[in-house]
């Protein structure tokens, strides 16, 4: 699963690069695409702003198949104060356009399996795939908006996963 | 008679707060900081272990506060760090400011224990900050 799990926030982040390129975060000395794996990172005291969180949680596993099918639920958490310039007064304005950033690059809804611990990456037989995303009511923490969507992540296990 | 020498009186606060945090305990602590060579899809989803520095400060003052902290139980600490062996650091890592090196620190180690960084304060006078106060939390074991 951990494969799929790679492919899937690889392929939201490509995907985020491409249709907001603005949207970063400088992490670790680096800036990147504003989106980023919580469990991959240093622990946060507080979630950061304006950038998507993966968090992984749920699993499932089917059996009764040909091949083993492993879904893991994936969390997207974001959040946002708006923007200085107009003192935060657009902040219901960011969110709705993270909003539509996230149902974009959750399109279309499966990726191919890369194998990321091969350099550089390896394809692998199968592709990740996953259903739509559940998004969650708005909620308002002072000056901070935050939403999550719930996506259910698919994939079938191959030969040495 | 008056002092004729060349200090810079900015600088009497940061040399008082040092004296006194040598006297109090003078330990060290030691921040485990991140390279910036991670702009890799490896590093990006945990495979690649990234080059670490640990960058030793002193003096430094760690106190327990009271025991309101009740997530997971961990004791909260307070780290009064040093603003110029600080600076030190900040220079020798070629950082804009003391926030970009707390804010590449994975781990605070002091005596042997690892901390997480809850948030940053400082105190200024005259305009520059003389002392940090982190705000931490004890971290768990992480596998050898």
């Amino acid at each position: 699963m951990q494969n799929a799990k790679d492919s899937f926030y690889i392929a939201l982040r490509t995907r985020l690069a491409a249709i907001n390129p603005e949207r970063t975060i400088l992490l670790r000395g680096t800036v990147r695409p504003g989106i980023l794996v919580e469990d991959a990172e240093a622990p946060f005291s507080q979630l950061p702003n304006d950038v998507f969180v993966l968090r992984w949680s749920g699993l499932g596993v089917d059996l009764n198949l040909v091949s083993t099918m492993v879904a893991k639920q994936c969390e997207i958490i974001y959040q946002t104060c708006g923007s200085q310039s107009y003192g935060g007064l657009d902040r219901g304005r960011s969110l709705s356009k993270m909003d539509e950033e996230l149902a974009s690059i959750l399109q279309p809804f499966y990726t191919a399996k890369l194998d990321y611990t091969a350099t550089p990456p390896t394809a692998m037989l199968t592709k990740v795939f996953w259903d739509e995303p559940g998004f969650t009511p708005v909620v308002t923490q002072r000056d901070r908006l935050s939403r999550s969507a719930t996506v259910m992540v698919y994939s079938y296990q191959e030969q040495g996963e | 008679m008056s002092d004729t020498a060349p200090r810079n009186p900015v600088g009497a606060p940061r040399m008082l707060a040092d004296a006194l945090l040598r006297s109090m305990t003078g330990t060290t602590a030691l921040l485990r900081v991140t390279g910036t060579n991670t702009e890799t899809s490896q590093s990006e989803v945990g495979l690649m272990a990234t080059t670490f520095y640990e960058a030793v400060i002193s003096p430094a003052v760690m106190r327990k506060l009271r025991p309101t902290w009740q997530e997971n139980g961990e004791s909260k600490w307070e780290l009064i760090l040093s603003a110029s062996g600080v600076d030190q650091q900040v220079n020798t890592l070629d950082l804009e400011s003391a926030q970009a090196l707390f804010a590449m620190t994975l781990t605070v180690t002091v005596a042997g224990q690892d901390y997480l960084i809850e948030s940053v304060a400082s105190n200024e006078a005259f305009g520059k900050v003389y002392l940090y106060r982190l705000l931490l939390r004890e971290a768990h074991q992480q596998a050898m």
